[in-house]
């Protein structure tokens, strides 16, 4: 029988259409509507970031081109490469990543599959806008110069060559590394560590601001002749030689970057080469049992709480451990402290005693997510919990009971960082923080059981981001924030009022009897709920 | 004698569809019973409303003589299942896992530990101590589902699809321990779409189709062709049987004719 010969343009308008029918299936649920208005709003704003960088750096770059001081355009060539560079590789941290190497299974031929990868990986945020700026530069360095034109526009092509090149190879090469859980976790909060990292730019500035000038130079001068030899310097070095008229200074540079995005291209022909062959050059380690894991080892026992309640405890804990986005969430009070820290010459010192109930009803804020879909990271296990011979209550308030020990842990960490920072919030801040988390933490937990009952949805604790609980459970935990953090407001407007803050912590007292009895009395129904709500918990949790 | 499994016309409906009509089970003590069907035909409907896991429409359920309705939570404790998404928690190790289930079911916890090590000493998982279950394969995923529906040793057991995905070494092991769980007085519901592991193991056979019981009794009565077949008496296997009795296999003229 003669075979088939795959037509690859076939092959490549059948990718497409497959993306786009994808993109179509997904508006048939609500959820991927939802997802379309906010992808749309963020392609505004990437355009809105794409259109305004761009007029930044064509100013910038018709500036130093009017004044002849094109080597200075190799700082904005380095920021644009940086952010080219380091986003993709960040942002696969908060989502799951289409394995397009599932393609392999298909009759296709290497030239095909390769421009299938390099197309694909190419259709990003980071792209879109580094090509905004790079032709913002373009447009600039021509206003001011038109005799640069096809000077800049070569160098900056080269540039954009080697950046959407090095992207791919970077990718391709980490993928497999990044298409494990716990790599995504590690990257996802190097990420986070990075963000909170920006807080300290400022001071390092403050600090090589008092530096003499010539010393600050000093460190820049150090840095120069290395960015040169690399392609953005290179780029900017091509500008700056054609400006200068040096027609044979510019074509060494010239020649580097284009090796540069040689090698690039190479580095990326080479793994894909090896995928298209089937290699695969990691490898799975196995993890071997030492005589330390076969030790039996009993699981949790509270004192005073039945074995349901402490494993479900622990399994809760061992959940919340393993975790990144719920461990950054343990972290979030000492982000909260950086930020006090940051204002403490203010006029924030003249107001620190509100500092610790307001830390405080952030704490609580960040639980949100954890509270209101307390069986969102359970997924398939939610049908453990409702096979086992024991009543539903015991695990809604085992689930509440370890929210409730992160919760004190996490205010633990910031009265400890307020009283180092300034001193120990006074006695009457402490007890009124302590009646407002009375009134508040029932009122959270018992709208978070039912929200999480009633509008359950599956999410997946090792990912960051695009995750979050359904739109009624948004809107109705927002709903109840606010009331219980504007009844807060309003008992420290009373106490300062009245300059008697024993004011505002009695009425915070009293609110909290009717909220625990709706807590408990709530809690005295959960198995009715549970009971014509299983089939919805389990039917919406279980999904693939 | 009763019934280990007892249900009167168990209905389930979903909106305008039915998905289990009518369906009156009755499986003895110590029955290695297989329940079989096609895609769609209600088995883990039925497997889900006898396990407590979705109410239905209207019937009773009976599991060891108590009521499902009245008694969930004395069913509960008697039972062990192998549900259709394997009720895991992705988070946890093999180990942390067993030894949860194992106290949700009410053992004490050095109990639960020791029998959590032989479980996963007997099927093989030790060698994996620290992965999390989300990164275990789907067949050692469903043999850490089987440790996990029998840690509290049940009386009845309900597998949906227990072997699926599981290798031929680690199925062999699964079945010489459901076999001995049944020597020793256990009841076994399964489903299977595999027959031959259905025709090996279980002694009744229950098939549903469009959500009705079209057959039940024991394998070896089911497989005599009747008196008004061309065979009266001969033995059939339990595919044939099955394919009789759900619809037969595809005529030549379905098939695709340019196929090689």
């Amino acid at each position: 029988m003669a075979g088939l010969v795959p037509d690859s343009r076939e092959q490549l308008r059948a990718v497409a259409t497959l993306r786009w029918r994808l993109v179509l299936n997904s508006l048939r649920s609500v959820r991927g509507r939802m997802n379309l208005v906010s992808r749309s709003i963020a392609g505004l704003l990437v355009t809105a970031a794409g259109l305004g960088g761009a007029f930044a750096l064509g100013a910038t770059a018709w500036e130093l081109t009017r004044t002849h001081k094109l080597e200075w355009l190799a700082a904005f060539f380095w920021i644009v490469f940086l952010f080219w560079q380091f986003f993709p590789v960040m942002a696969t941290a908060f989502t799951q990543n289409i394995d397009t190497s599932a393609l392999l299974r298909f009759p296709l031929s290497y030239k095909t599959y390769f421009f299938v990868r390099l197309a694909m990986g190419t259709l990003d945020i980071a792209t879109a806008l580094g090509l905004f700026w790079s032709f913002g530069l373009v447009i600039g360095i021509s206003a001011a110069a038109p005799r640069l034109i096809p000077w800049a526009v070569v160098a900056v092509l080269g540039f954009i060559v080697f950046n959407v090149l090095l992207a791919r190879a970077i990718f391709v090469w980490i993928e497999h590394w990044l298409s494990r859980r716990r790599s995504r976790e590690i990257m996802g909060l190097l990420f986070f560590v990075l963000m909170i990292g920006f807080q300290f730019i400022g001071p390092a500035l403050d600090h090589y601001a008092k530096k003499p000038t010539g010393q600050r130079f000093g460190y820049v001068a150090k840095l120069v002749p290395v960015q040169r030899a690399l392609p953005p310097g290179l780029s900017a070095s091509v500008i700056a030689a054609a400006d200068s008229g040096n027609a044979s200074g510019l074509l060494g540079p010239l020649a580097l970057l284009i090796a540069y995005s040689g090698a690039a291209l190479a580095l990326l022909h080479l793994r894909l080469r090896q995928q298209y062959r089937g290699e695969n050059p990691e490898g799975n380690a196995a993890s071997t049992a030492t005589a330390e894991d076969a030790a039996i080892r009993p699981g949790w026992k509270l004192p005073f709480f039945s074995a349901p309640v402490s494993a479900v405890f622990e399994k809760e804990v061992r959940y919340f451990s393993r975790s990144g986005p719920m461990l950054f969430t343990m972290i979030m009070p000492l982000v909260v402290i950086l930020l006090l820290w940051g204002g403490r010459k203010s006029f924030l010192q003249h107001q620190s005693e509100f500092f610790f109930p307001i830390g405080a009803g952030y704490c609580l804020l960040v639980m949100t997510n954890l509270v209101y879909n307390s069986f969102g990271g359970d997924g398939g296990g939610i049908q453990s919990f409702l096979m086992a011979p024991i009543t539903f209550r015991q695990v809604v308030f085992a689930k509440n009971l370890a929210q409730f020990a992160v919760l004190v842990v996490e205010v633990a960490i910031l009265l400890l960082g307020v009283s180092l920072i300034y001193r120990p919030p006074h006695p009457v801040f402490l007890v009124l923080t302590f009646c407002w988390y009375l009134f508040a933490a029932p009122i959270n937990f018992g709208v978070g059981n039912l929200l999480s009952l009633y509008s359950p949805k599956k999410i997946d604790y090792a990912v960051f981001g695009r995750q979050r609980a359904s739109e009624t459970t948004i809107f109705a935990s927002l709903g109840v924030q606010l009331v219980v953090m504007g009844i807060g407001a309003f008992a420290i407007f009373l106490g300062y009022h009245y300059d008697n803050y024993w004011l505002g912590t009695l009425i915070l007292a009293v609110l909290a009897i009717p909220a625990i009895t709706a807590y408990l009395i709530l809690m005295r129904r959960i198995d009715a709920i549970v009971m014509t709500r299983r089939e919805v918990l389990a039917t919406e949790l279980c999904k693939a | 004698m009763e019934a280990a499994i007892l249900t009167e016309n168990l209905t389930r409906r979903f909106g305008d569809f039915t998905a289990v009509q009518d369906v009156n089970l009755r499986v003895e003590t110590g029955q290695f019973y297989g329940f079989l069907g096609p895609n769609g035909a209600g088995k883990s409907t039925t497997i889900k409303m006898l396990t407590g896991l979705m109410a239905p429409t209207s019937g009773r359920m009976q599991i060891l003589g108590f009521d499902l309705a009245t008694h969930m939570v004395d069913v509960k404790r008697q039972i062990g299942v192998v549900p259709e998404g394997m009720a895991l928690f992705g988070r946890l190790t093999g180990s942390e896992y067993l030894n949860f289930v194992g106290r949700m079911y009410g053992l004490n916890r050095t109990t639960a530990a020791q029998r959590a090590a032989e479980l996963l000493e007997f099927m093989e998982l030790t060698d994996h101590p620290k992965t999390l279950i989300t990164d275990y394969s789907h067949g050692m995923q469903k043999k850490l589902a089987m440790a996990a529906a029998v840690i509290h040793g049940p009386k009845v057991l309900f597998l949906d699809e227990p072997f699926e995905g599981v290798d031929a070494i680690a199925s062999n092991t699964l079945k010489a321990m459901l076999q001995r769980m049944i020597s020793r007085g256990a009841t076994i519901f399964l489903t299977s779409h595999v027959l031959e592991i259905v025709e090996r193991l279980c002694t009744h056979v229950g098939i549903i189709n469009n959500g009705r019981l079209v057959a039940q009794g024991p394998l070896d009565d089911l497989r005599v062709s009747t008196a008004d077949e061309a065979s009266p008496g001969e033995r059939m296997s339990l595919e044939e049987f099955f394919l009789k009795t759900v619809g037969g296999p595809r005529t030549a003229a379905q098939e695709l004719s340019w196929l090689g």
